[in-house]
């Protein structure tokens, strides 16, 4: 590092957002794997402005965590990558009630996170207190599990369907999306 | 998950992304996005840390309420620690052994044939329900 730098303190080199399309498509190059994913792209993005207040609306969350599957192997925290645990249905749970939510079946940061704490990927506690507070009106009769498919027309033709559907029947206002 | 957003967000339902892969949902492009700085799997907050969640979720709220337009990023002000060695470490094949990488591909060929006898199964389910 040269004086200068040294004098307005930037901060250390490798302290930037990861860039996670470019070290997985050397990962699985490594690997073997010569056919690099094609991440999803658009040029355009929709945008719908709210038409109600926070403390009006009934808010719907979206998780990728899995519930717990009986008999397939370790899934709490700590567990190795379990593909045996992922599902492929949109799933709903009633808002009301706890389960067990896994992220096993993700590639998390496996040195780095636990998994420990469940709502350090599922909001669902805090979204409680927000709607206790009156900062938002209420939460969704259920919460709403997003299948991790690496087929994408599969995640749009499907998946985004079924969690539209499921969604205007719980007539939500907002949605909350919590990728893990 | 950033197609899902879309695809609400298209049909009417306002929505917000919490994540930690900032290129990935940028380059897809969602309507209003926080990123927390974290490793993957603390989207919604540090664990065991309630005000780390809370605060996490009222910027998503706070963006719901005020993002002026698509593509709206907000960066949590949160730092997950000093060091940076989980940014540098991550499936990083330059800190990996050959027999590493090996180890690594056996495994990963296993977990696609157990995730694809999953997905049929749940897909012949499916066609049977039709």
């Amino acid at each position: 590092m040269t004086a200068v730098q040294d004098d307005i303190q930037f901060a250390e080199l490798h302290d930037a957002p990861v860039q996670y399309m470019q070290r997985l498509r050397d990962y699985y190059l490594a690997l073997g794997y010569d056919n690099p994913y094609r991440w999803a792209q658009y040029a355009h993005v929709p945008f719908c402005p709210p038409d109600k207040s926070l403390s009006e609306s009934r808010i719907g969350l979206v998780t990728t965590a899995a519930p717990f599957k009986p008999n397939a192997g370790e899934q709490g925290p700590r567990a190795p990558y379990n593909a045996a645990a992922k599902f492929y249905q949109v799933y709903g749970y009633p808002s009301d009630r706890d389960q067990f939510l896994g992220i096993s079946h993700l590639g998390y940061d496996r040195v780095y996170s636990t998994a420990e704490d469940s709502n350090a990927f599922f909001p669902l506690p805090a979204l409680r207190e927000a709607a206790a507070q009156g900062r938002i009106g209420e939460i969704s009769p259920r919460y709403y599990g997003a299948p991790t498919n690496r087929s994408q027309a599969t995640t749009v033709r499907q998946d985004c369907v079924d969690i539209l559907r499921m969604m205007q029947q719980d007539e939500v206002d907002l949605a909350i999306l919590v990728p893990s | 998950m950033s197609l899902i957003a879309r695809h609400l967000e298209a049909s009417g339902i306002p929505t917000v992304v919490l994540g930690s892969a900032k290129d990935i949902v940028e380059h897809c492009g969602v309507p209003r996005f926080v990123f927390s700085d974290f490793p993957l799997g603390n989207s919604a907050g540090k664990p065991n840390d309630r005000d780390s969640q809370a605060a996490t979720l009222e910027l998503a709220l706070q963006l719901l309420e005020c993002a002026p337009t698509s593509r709206t990023t907000v960066q949590s002000p949160q730092r997950w620690s000093e060091s940076v060695a989980w940014k540098v470490e991550f499936q990083n094949i330059e800190y990996m052994s050959a027999e590493e990488i090996a180890r690594r591909r056996a495994e990963f060929d296993k977990i696609k044939q157990v995730g694809q006898q999953i997905r049929d199964n749940t897909e012949a389910l499916r066609s049977k329900k039709r």
